[in-house]
C-alpha cells in the first residue's frame, strides 16, 4: 500500500526522534502522534508509512494505534475538545457543563461537527483536578468551566 | 540432583524438575492438573487468563502457576478453597460474555473452556444482562474464520504470531473490554503457518473453515500420521469421518516439528479426494507415444493381472535387449517400503541398476553426523547452503527462527538468492547463479588455509563475493565450535553437492569442532530414496555398486554391480532409441524434469512406459499402461525425514484399490520371487534387515514419535577440478526456487490454498534490468532449450546481477522446462515482450 | 509550614534557568559530584523518602536493588500523572521543570544511569515545550550531556509522550509503552530494576519524588528525616479537589491531620456543607467517611484506617452526593481504561458498572450488594496488576460506609444527586 509520504520536514523531524531511542521501535508513539497532529487522523496508509519506519509489520502499528485513545481512525475536527468528566469534575457539575457544549455545537458527545471545526469527546481525568471543571481544547487546558465560560472559549476559536 | 535441578512440593507431592520450569508444567510431572487458557508451552507465559491461579505458602496472594518459575522448597497447593473459590470466578468472568453455542461449535468436545468448566467451574452464572453481542463468523483468511464472540482473549494465538511465526501479523487490536483479535486493516492473516491458531485456540473462536459444520470432533477417526509434502515429515492428525477427509490438526514431535505444522500441510490433502486420482489400471490406447507391441490390459483386468503384464513386459525387453534397456524412475516422495520394493524388483528380477529417483547430483550418506532438526537449537551456528526453509520446508524455518531468538545461535547463509531467513542471519553471503561450486569451495579453501592445509590461494573471484566476506564467513565457521550444515542438494548444480561433503569433512578437522549436518532438499523422503538405493550407483544403504562383496552376499549372485543409469542418462537413451521400457512411479518427468520437451518427445519413443501413479498428469498421458497408485491418506509406510529420522506413515482412508507395495509384490511373484508380504510392515522388517542404518526400524521402535536411522555409510568422493560448464548461451543464468504453495497436481485448481498461488515471476537485479530495459513489473520472455516461458519482471535484486530468479509457480509455467539436461548452470535468454 | 518542593513555586520566572539557579538550583549537582555515587543513594535510603506516584516504595532501597554491574541503566521519570484527582506533577513541571532536571541528574549519577526519559501523558503535550525548553538550557549551562561539570559522568535526557491510556502510568505498562507497544503491563519478575526498558536495569520514579532529591542532597537526610513521622519522612503534595472552597495543591508534613488540610489549607466544604466523605489518595484507594477526617495523613496512619495515601489526592464529598453516582463514574473509569489482557478486570469492571447501572435505574435486587462484594472479591489480587484491585477500592468502601445509599434505590428513594 502506498499514499503516504511523510513531507520533508517530517523527514526531517522523525530523524531527530528516532536519535532520542536506542531501539527504533520506541518511535511508535512519537511517529503516530506526529501524523495524528498533521492529519488528525490515522489513515491504513500512514501506518503502512510507520511500520516501514519503524521494521515492524503493519498490524503492530494499528494494534498499537488502537490502543490509545488519543490517536483516531476518523478524523476528528480542527478543535478536539476533551471534556473530563471524572469524579472532581462530576463533583463539580461536568454533566450538565457538557450536556450544554453538545448543545451548543449541536452534535452528540463522540461526534464531529459537520464543518469539522469541533470534535467533543467525554474523557477521563486530565491531572487538573484542583480546576474542574475542566476540558481540553487541542493542547490547552480551561479549568473552573461555566456554561458563560464555555460559549467564550468556544466563540473565540476560529 | 545437580546445580540446574529444583525440589519443590506440589499438593503433597514432591517433583525434581530442571530450573527455569513453570510451576504448571512442574505440577504436570506429578500428574496434577492445573487449567490453563492462555499457557501453552511454545509460546511461554502470558499470564492473561488467570485461571491457573494456585496458593504457594509465604506469599500472600495466589499466583498463576504459568508465569511463575519454580524455586526450591516452594510449597504449592492446587485444591484449597481460596484456589477453588478463584477458579470458579475466573471461569465465571470467562463465560460471562462467552455464547453458549456449544451445540453447534466446531470446538465441541475437545473445547479446553468446556473441560475446565466442567471439571473447576461454576454450574451457573450469576451474570443476567446481554452478552456483548461481537461478530460472529468472519472470515480471517479464506481458510480460517473468527468467531469473535466466542474469543476469551486470552492472546494465544497473537503471542504465537508474534513469537514463533515472528512477523505480527496477528494482533490485539483496541483496548480493554473491546480487544479483539485481527490483522491490518482487516487483510487476510495469510501467514503459512496460519492454520495452527487453529490447533491452540483453547476455544471455537478461530475454526477451520474447512471444517466448519462438517462433523463433530467426536464422530471423527483420527488417524496419526505424517504430512506427504515436504522433508520435514511433520506428524499430523487427520480426521476421517465416511471415508471422507475432514481436518488436519499437528501432533506435536518435538524432534521433528516442534508442534506445528504449515499451512500446506493442513489444507493441502485435498488430493486425495482428487476427481484427478488414478483409481484403475488401464491401457491408454491413444497413448501420445507410439503404438506398443506390448501385452495390454483386457478392459476388466485384475490388479493381479495388470502387475503381472507389465512384469513379464519387462523382462521380455530385459531378455530381448538386455537388462540395460529397462530402467525404473521412482520417487523421493513415496514410502520407504515401496521405494525399497521397486529397486529390488528392478535389480533383483530384472538385473538392471538403472534406477534413479532424480534429476539432479547426490550420494547418500554424510562424512559428518546426520543431525536431527532439534540439534538446530544446540548448535552455536547454523550454515544454510542454498537452502531457502521458508519455502522449501516451513517448519524448519520457525525452528531456525526459534534458535536464533531464543537459543543464542547464529544463523549465516551462503546462497545465490536473498531469502526469508536472512531477516535473522549474522551473515548472508551471496554467490552468483551457477557459481555455487566455486562458492563452496573458496569456503573450504579459506578453512584449509586455516587448518595449514593445502588449498589453492586464489578462489572466490567470479562468485561475486568479496574477499573480507568470505573471510568473516570462513572465521564464523571455523570458530562455531558446534555447526550445523543445512544444505538443500536439489538446489545444487553440476557436482556441487560433493563440494559440500568435502566442506564437511574440512570443518569436522577444526580441532574440538562438532559438525553436523542437514541434507535438506524439500521432497517428502528424499532421504529414504536415497537410503533405499534408489540410485544407479548405490545399494540400499548407501552401499556402492563396486562392493560386489557386500552386494552378492545381500542381493544374490546375479545382482548388477556395474553402475546405472541416472534418471537424466535413461531420458537420453530414450531419445536415442536405446532405453527401451521405462517404468515411472510417482514421478511427473514432462513437467519436473530439465530439457524441457525433448523429455516429452524421449518418452514418446520407448517401446513401454508404465507410469504407476496416484494422479493423472503429463506423463501418464504418455504412458502405454498406468497403474493406480494409493498415495497419501491412503498409503502406509515409512519415511526418512530430513534429520534422518524415520517415521510411521498410517493409512486414514480406506480404499478398495490393492496398496503399492502389494502391486510391486505382484510384479515380483510374476517374475518369480515368491515372497509374499501379508501387510507393509513386512516390508518394513526385511528393510531392517538388508538396509544398513535401518536394523533398528521396527513397528515397536517407530512407536508414535519415530526413531532415528543410524548413519548411512558415505563414500568418499573425488571432486572433478571445475569444468567451464555449458557454453553461454543466454544474457543470465537462471536460477528455479521453490515456492511452497506452487499450483501444481498436488495443490489443484480446487485447493483451498489456491488465494497463496503467485503469478509466473522473473526476479532481476537491477544492474541487468537496466541493460536489458526491464522495468517492475514488464512481462518478460525467457528461453532456453526449446522452451519460451512468460514472466512478470521483479526488479528487486533478489540476486547478484547476471543472473534471474524463477520461482516455480506452477505446473503450467513449466519453468524446470528451461533448465539444460545436462545438470550444470543454466543459461537464459530474458527480454522484454 | 514547611515548604521544599512548593517554596517558591508561584514566584515569576521560577521555570526560568536564571531565577532557578538565583533560588540556589543546581546547587546541589557540586555536592553530589564530590561524592561517591553509592552515598547519594545511602542517603536517599536515609531520608526515608518514599516514592509520591502511589506505591509509596523507599525510594533508596529501589535505587539500590539495580541489577549489579549491569549497564547500560535507564532513568524513567513516570510523569504520566493519570491517577484521577492528582495534578500536582504538572504543576512541577509547568512551574518548576528544572527542579525535576536537577533530581534526575542526581538520581542519574548515582544509579550510573546515562540516558533518562520523562514519559509524560500524551494530554501534557502542552508541557513538552516548557520541559524541553528547560532541557534546552541544562544542555546549555552544562548540566547535561557529556562530561558534566569535568566529572566524566554523561546524561542524556528526553521526554517522550504517551497517548491516551490510565494504564501506562503503571511502570511496567510505562516501559512497553515507551518502547513502542501496547501500554500493557509486563509480568514480574523480573523487575524493571533488573530488566526494564531494553531489558536493562532501570529506575523509575515519579515527578515529585525526583523533585525532592536535591532537598536532600543540599540539606542533608537527616534533615529531610526530622520531618514527618516514623514511617512517613518529609513533606507531600496533596492535590485537594471536589467539593472544598480552595481546591488546590498543597504540600503538607506527612502526619498532618485530614482536618487541617480539608478546612484550613482548602478552605473547608462548599457552601458549608457536610463532609459526606474523602477519597485520600487518589481514585484507586478506598474512600472514607466523614468521621475519619482525623486521621493522619501519612502512610501508616491512612493503613491502620484501611485506606492508602496513595499519589496524595484528595478528593472532598459533600452529603449532597449519592455515593453510588460517584462510585459508578469510577467503575466507569476503571473500565475504559482496563488494557483487556486478563478476565478479572477486563470482565469484571464491566459487570460491576452493568449492575451498578441498574441498581441506578431503580431495577436493581436486594442481593445485587453481595454479589457486587463477590466479584469484587474475584477480581481483588487476582488480576495480573492493580488496576482490578484499584477498581475494587472504591466499590469495597462505598458498600462499607454508605450501604443505605445503595438501599436506597431499592427502595427507590435515592438520595441526593451531584
Amino acid at each position: 500500500m502506498s499514499g503516504f509520504t511523510f513531507s520533508e520536514k517530517q523527514e526531517k523531524e522523525i530523524t531527530g526522534i528516532l536519535s532520542k531511542y536506542p531501539f527504533k521501535k520506541s518511535a511508535m508513539l512519537p511517529l503516530l502522534t506526529l501524523v495524528q497532529r498533521a492529519e488528525r487522523a490515522i489513515s491504513p496508509e500512514a501506518m503502512v508509512a510507520i511500520s516501514e519506519k519503524l521494521d515492524c509489520s503493519p498490524a503492530y502499528v494499528q494494534s498499537v494505534m488502537s490502543f490509545y485513545t488519543m490517536y483516531h481512525a476518523e478524523k476528528v475536527g480542527k478543535y478536539m475538545i476533551l471534556f473530563c468528566i471524572n469524579i472532581s469534575c462530576q463533583l463539580n457539575g461536568c454533566d450538565k457543563l457538557l450536556e450544554h457544549t453538545a448543545k451548543k455545537l449541536n452534535i452528540k458527545v463522540g461526534e464531529t461537527t459537520s464543518d469539522e471545526k469541533f470534535t467533543l469527546h467525554r474523557e477521563e481525568c486530565l491531572a487538573d483536578c484542583t480546576n474542574a471543571p475542566m476540558m481540553r481544547i487541542n493542547d490547552t487546558y480551561y479549568g473552573d468551566l461555566t456554561e458563560q465560560r464555555i460559549d467564550q472559549i468556544l466563540d473565540s476559536l476560529d | 540432583m545437580s546445580d540446574n535441578e529444583v525440589t519443590l512440593t506440589i499438593d503433597g507431592k514432591s517433583v525434581t524438575v530442571p530450573k527455569g520450569t513453570k510451576v504448571v508444567d512442574a505440577a504436570r510431572e506429578v500428574d496434577v492438573d492445573i487449567p490453563v487458557f492462555c499457557y501453552h508451552e511454545k509460546i511461554g507465559a502470558l499470564g492473561c487468563c488467570r485461571m491457573c491461579l494456585v496458593e504457594v505458602e509465604k506469599m500472600p496472594k495466589l499466583m498463576t502457576a504459568c508465569t511463575m518459575d519454580v524455586m526450591p522448597d516452594m510449597v504449592v497447593k492446587t485444591t484449597t478453597d481460596k484456589v477453588e473459590k478463584a477458579q470458579k470466578g475466573v471461569l465465571e468472568f470467562t463465560l460471562l460474555n462467552h455464547p453458549l453455542d456449544c451445540p453447534v461449535c466446531d470446538k465441541g468436545g475437545e473445547c479446553p473452556l468446556q473441560d475446565n468448566t466442567f471439571k473447576y467451574g461454576p454450574p451457573d452464572t450469576r451474570m443476567e444482562f446481554h452478552r456483548a453481542n461481537n461478530a460472529k463468523a468472519t472470515p480471517l483468511s479464506p481458510v480460517i474464520t473468527i468467531d469473535r464472540e466466542r474469543c476469551i482473549a486470552c492472546q494465544r494465538c497473537t503471542a504465537y504470531s508474534e513469537r514463533i511465526e515472528q512477523d505480527q501479523g496477528l494482533v490485539m487490536l483496541n483496548r480493554g473490554f473491546y480487544n479483539e483479535v485481527g490483522t491490518f486493516n482487516n487483510e487476510p492473516y495469510n501467514n503459512r503457518f496460519s492454520g495452527n491458531v487453529i490447533d491452540i485456540c483453547p476455544v471455537g473462536a478461530l475454526t477451520n473453515t474447512d471444517f466448519r459444520f462438517k462433523a463433530r470432533t467426536w464422530d471423527l477417526t483420527n488417524t496419526e500420521t505424517l504430512c506427504a509434502h515436504c522433508g520435514c515429515n511433520c506428524n499430523i492428525t487427520m480426521g476421517t469421518r465416511l471415508n471422507e477427509l475432514m481436518r488436519i490438526e499437528a501432533r506435536p514431535n518435538d524432534a521433528v516439528d516442534d508442534g506445528w505444522i504449515c499451512d500446506k500441510g493442513r489444507w493441502g490433502h485435498q488430493f486425495v479426494h482428487s476427481k484427478n486420482k488414478i483409481i484403475t489400471a488401464r491401457e491408454n490406447s491413444v497413448g501420445g507415444g507410439k503404438p506398443t507391441s506390448f501385452p495390454v490390459f483386457p478392459h476388466d483386468c485384475t490388479i493381479q493381472d495388470a502387475a503381472g503384464k507389465v512384469a513379464e513386459a519387462f523382462k521380455k525387453i530385459a531378455e530381448e535387449h538386455g537388462p540395460e534397456s529397462v530402467g525404473f524412475i521412482g520417487s523421493p516422495y513415496t514410502t520407504n517400503e515401496e521405494n525399497y520394493l521397486y529397486q529390488k524388483l528392478f535389480r533383483q528380477s530384472l538385473g538392471s541398476n538403472n534406477i534413479d529417483h532424480k534429476s539432479y547430483q547426490d550420494t547418500p550418506g554424510l562424512p559428518v553426523d546426520h543431525y536431527g532438526v532439534e540439534q538446530i537449537e544446540t548448535a552455536n551456528v547454523v550454515l544454510l547452503i542454498a537452502s531457502d526453509p521458508t519455502e522449501e520446508l516451513p517448519v524448519l524455518d520457525l525452528r531456525i527462527k526459534k534458535a536464533v531468538t531464543n537459543c543464542g545461535t547464529r544463523l549465516v547463509s551462503l546462497n545465490d538468492q536473498t531469502i526469508a531467513l536472512d531477516k535473522y542471519s549474522s551473515q548472508s553471503v551471496q554467490y552468483r547463479v551457477g557459481s555455487e561450486a566455486l562458492a563452496i569451495d573458496a569456503l573450504a579453501n579459506g578453512l584449509a588455509r586455516e587448518l595449514g592445509e593445502p588449498a589453492p590461494a586464489k578462489d572466490a573471484g567470479q562468485t561475486g563475493i568479496s574477499a573480507e566476506d568470505m573471510n568473516t564467513l570462513v572465521e564464523t565457521v571455523r570458530s562455531s565450535m558446534k555447526i550445523c550444515v543445512v544444505y538443500n542438494p536439489s538446489a545444487l548444480s553440476g557436482d556441487a553437492v560433493s563440494r559440500v561433503k568435502r566442506l564437511l569433512k574440512l570443518i569436522a578437522k577444526v580441532p574440538t569442532m562438532e559438525c553436523g549436518a542437514i541434507p535438506a532438499a524439500p521432497m517428502t523422503n528424499a532421504v529414504g530414496a536415497m537410503d533405499m538405493g534408489l540410485l544407479p550407483d548405490f545399494y540400499p544403504g548407501g552401499v556402492p555398486v563396486t562392493n560386489q562383496d557386500e552386494i552378492k552376499k545381500q542381493w544374490g549372485e546375479n545382482a548388477p554391480t556395474t553402475k546405472g543409469l541416472s534418471a537424466l542418462e535413461m531420458i537420453a537413451r530414450a531419445e536415442a532409441g536405446e532405453l527401451k521400457a521405462l517404468l515411472v512411479h510417482r514421478s511427473n518427468p514432462v513437467i519436473d524434469f530439465p530439457g524441457g520437451s525433448r523429455v516429452a518427445d524421449a518418452l514418446r519413443k520407448l517401446d513401454l512406459l508404465v507410469v504407476h501413479d496416484m494422479l493423472e498428469t503429463e506423463t501418464t498421458e504418455l504412458a502405454h499402461l498406468v497403474l493406480p497408485s494409493n498415495g497419501p491418506g491412503y498409503d502406509e509406510g515409512t519415511t526418512t525425514n530430513i534429520g534422518g529420522r524415520v517415521q510411521a506413515r498410517k493409512k486414514a482412508l480406506e480404499t478398495a484399490q490393492a496398496p503399492d507395495w502389494k502391486i510391486i509384490n505382484l510384479m515380483l511373484n510374476a517374475l518369480g520371487d515368491e515372497t509374499d508380504y501379508q501387510k507393509v510392515l513386512d516390508v518394513t522388517d526385511e528393510i531392517a534387515q538388508k538396509v544398513p542404518g535401518y536394523q533398528e526400524i521396527s513397528r515397536k521402535s517407530l512407536g508414535k514419535a519415530g526413531c532415528d536411522r543410524a548413519p548411512v555409510t558415505s563414500v568418499d568422493e573425488t571432486v572433478a577440478e571445475q569444468s567451464a560448464g555449458s557454453g553461454k548461451n543466454g544474457n543470465l543464468r537462471l536460477r528455479v526456487a521453490t515456492s511452497l504453495f506452487s499450483h501444481d497436481k498436488i495443490l489443484d485448481a480446487s485447493s483451498r490454498l489456491a488465494h497463496h498461488f503467485l503469478p509466473s515471476t522473473a526476479h532481476l537485479n537491477e544492474k541487468d534490468a537496466k541493460k536489458l530495459g526491464i522495468r517492475d513489473g514488464d512481462t518478460v520472455l525467457l528461453s532456453a532449450q526449446d522452451v519460451t516461458l512468460e514472466a512478470t519482471a521483479s526488479v528487486n535484486n533478489r540476486c547478484q546481477s547476471g543472473g534471474v530468479v524463477v520461482p516455480r509457480a506452477s505446473d503450467w509455467q513449466g519453468v524446470n522446462g528451461l533448465t539444460g539436461a545436462d545438470g550444470g548452470p543454466t543459461w537464459v535468454e530474458v527480454r522484454k515482450v | 509550614m514547611t515548604q521544599i518542593l512548593f517554596k517558591n513555586i508561584n514566584m515569576k520566572d521560577l521555570h526560568t534557568m536564571k531565577v532557578y539557579e538565583e533560588q540556589g538550583g543546581y546547587q546541589a549537582l557540586k555536592k553530589a559530584f564530590a561524592q561517591k555515587p553509592e552515598e547519594i543513594v545511602e542517603a536517599v535510603k536515609a531520608s526515608g523518602l518514599r516514592g509520591r506516584g502511589g506505591a509509596g516504595f523507599p525510594t533508596g532501597l529501589k535505587w539500590s536493588f539495580l541489577a549489579k554491574d549491569v549497564f547500560p541503566r535507564y532513568l524513567c521519570c513516570n510523569a504520566d500523572e493519570s491517577e484521577p484527582g492528582t495534578c500536582k506533577d504538572r504543576e512541577l513541571m509547568l512551574k518548576n521543570p528544572h527542579s525535576l532536571i536537577e533530581g534526575m541528574i542526581l538520581c542519574s549519577y548515582a544509579c550510573r544511569v546515562e540516558i533518562g526519559y520523562i514519559y509524560m501523558r500524551g494530554e501534557f503535550h502542552d508541557l513538552i515545550f516548557n520541559m524541553g525548553k528547560a532541557i534546552e538550557d541544562a544542555y546549555a549551562k552544562g548540566y547535561l550531556g557529556k562530561n558534566i561539570q569535568g566529572t566524566g559522568f554523561n546524561l542524556d535526557i528526553y521526554t517522550h509522550l504517551g497517548a491516551g491510556a490510565y494504564i501506562c502510568g503503571e511502570e511496567s505498562a510505562l516501559l512497553n509503552s515507551l518502547e513502542g507497544e501496547r501500554g500493557e503491563p509486563r509480568m514480574k519478575p523480573p523487575f524493571p530494576a533488573v530488566e526494564g526498558l531494553y531489558a536493562k536495569p532501570t529506575v523509575i520514579n515519579n515527578v515529585e519524588t525526583l523533585c525532592v532529591i536535591p532537598y536532600i542532597v543540599n540539606e542533608g537526610a537527616e534533615k529531610y528525616a526530622s520531618m514527618g513521622t516514623e514511617k512517613s519522612k518529609g513533606t507531600k503534595l496533596v492535590s485537594v479537589s471536589g467539593h472544598v472552597k480552595k481546591p488546590g495543591n498543597y504540600e503538607v508534613v506527612l502526619g498532618t491531620p485530614i482536618r487541617e488540610i480539608i478546612y484550613d489549607l482548602a478552605g473547608g466544604i462548599r457552601d458549608d456543607n457536610n463532609l459526606k466523605a474523602f477519597i485520600p489518595g487518589g481514585s484507586s484507594v478506598p474512600m472514607l467517611p466523614a468521621d475519619q477526617v482525623d486521621v493522619l495523613y501519612d502512610y501508616e496512619s491512612l493503613a491502620a484506617a484501611g485506606t492508602m495515601l496513595g499519589s496524595g489526592a484528595m478528593i472532598v464529598i459533600d452529603d449532597t452526593v449519592n455515593i453510588v453516582e460517584s462510585t459508578l463514574r469510577l467503575i466507569s473509569f476503571y473500565m475504559h481504561e482496563s488494557c483487556g489482557k486478563c478476565t478479572p478486570c477486563r470482565e469484571g469492571t464491566r459487570w460491576l458498572y452493568q449492575i451498578v447501572e441498574k441498581i441506578m435505574q431503580n431495577k436493581g435486587q436486594l442481593d445485587y450488594i453481595e454479589k457486587m462484594e463477590d466479584i469484587c472479591d474475584n477480581m481483588n489480587m487476582k488480576a495480573f496488576c492493580p488496576l482490578a484491585d484499584a477498581c475494587v477500592s472504591p466499590v469495597v468502601s462505598s458498600i462499607k460506609y454508605f450501604r443505605s445509599d445503595y438501599e436506597a434505590y431499592f427502595k427507590n428513594t435515592p438520595v441526593g444527586s451531584v
